[in-house]
């Protein structure tokens, strides 16, 4: 994954992570796919940091809203479509093919 | 629309089991063209055909397509039913056997192999630079004032949401590059877990991941683009 940011080690060679590297993680994050040393850099990042905290919730709740989109329906001109073919084939008996 | 009685529930007698009396009543009344019980059946399984061919095609179009299919075809060989199952179950049977064929056809054509090979939708940072602090600065890569999120509120998954919020977040995902709407999809929408994803599509588990984060980052954006235009200029609710 070459265009995600890379997290710095410190002066103590622990590892620490800025907003803007914080972001393109997020997912990882989410997952529970990263290293533990990059997740520890997380944490410690987001008990400081309110606003990635607030991105941490928006990109939680974008998936969640998800979940929560209507089902799908047939567009209505398809279903007036098939309630046409379905006239059509079956409304006269006399008219119905062969088939 | 034109009005036609029905009858009894068409979609009860279509769960039965096959071979029952309610069942040879309603087939009856669909052999002798009965459009409101055809269309009780259609309004009635159109969504879960929909979410169950999505899951072996690409796009949301396709679906549509398959669905469409599925329900020519039950025209079709409606008088040719025997009824030894269920009509549901007959109906659903059909729809797999389309959307199979559609999928495996589609699969051939969509080279997910390709998707970081083609540059546009698989670089770049998912958050606009600009809202970040620069090299020089104390902090950077850090928040500018002006740049940093504020929260939501009421958060989009809220049952109050406002249903302009809803319609805004299923545009922006039928806008999506077709690879990450198509992960977001399964993912978000319907609930798949990344293993039954990767499978499916063929994609590798870090490959799944980067699409699902550019999309669902994406689908942020949008949003939080409502949610300041709505909360910018005076109140928003009420």
């Amino acid at each position: 994954m070459a265009e995600l940011p890379a997290p710095r080690s410190a002066a103590d060679d622990t590892l620490t992570v800025a907003c803007r590297e914080f972001v393109e993680l997020v997912t990882e994050h989410l997952e529970g796919t990263l290293p533990a040393d990059v997740e520890r850099a997380i944490a410690a990042h987001l008990e400081l940091c309110d606003p990635c905290v607030i991105y941490l919730e928006q990109m939680r709740s974008t998936a969640a809203a998800l979940r929560t989109l209507p089902a799908p329906t047939l567009p209505p001109p398809a279903r007036e479509r098939l309630l046409g073919v379905f006239s059509a084939l079956h409304g006269r008996p006399e008219d119905r093919p062969a088939d | 629309m034109p009005q036609q009685e029905s009858g009894p529930s068409a979609v009860a007698a279509a769960v039965l089991e096959g071979g029952s009396p309610a069942q040879a009543e309603l087939l009856e009344r669909l052999r002798a063209g009965n459009r409101a019980a055809f269309a009780e059946l259609v309004d009635a399984w159109s969504p879960m055909l929909l979410r169950v061919a999505r899951c072996h095609v690409s796009t949301a179009a396709s679906a549509e397509e398959v669905v469409q299919d599925t329900w020519l075809a039950v025209i079709r060989q409606l008088d040719r039913f025997e009824g030894r199952s269920s009509l549901r179950t007959w109906v659903f049977r059909i729809l797999e056997n389309q959307a199979r064929t559609r999928g495996v056809r589609e699969s051939r054509s969509v080279p997910w192999s390709s998707v970081f090979t083609d540059g546009a939708e698989g670089h770049g940072p998912t958050v606009d630079p600009g809202r970040f602090r620069g090299p020089e600065d104390r902090w950077p890569g850090g928040w500018s004032p002006a740049g940093r999120p504020t929260a939501w509120e009421p958060p989009p998954e809220d049952a109050a949401m406002a249903a302009e919020i809803r319609r805004e977040l299923r545009t922006a995902l039928d806008e999506l590059p077709a690879r990450q709407r198509t992960v977001v999809e399964l993912r978000d929408v319907h609930g798949l877990s990344s293993d039954e994803v990767c499978e499916r599509l063929g994609l590798s588990p870090g490959n799944q991941r980067i699409l699902l984060h550019r999309g669902r980052a994406r689908l942020r954006t949008r949003l939080e683009d409502v949610y300041r235009a709505t909360t910018g200029e005076g109140e928003r609710r009420g």
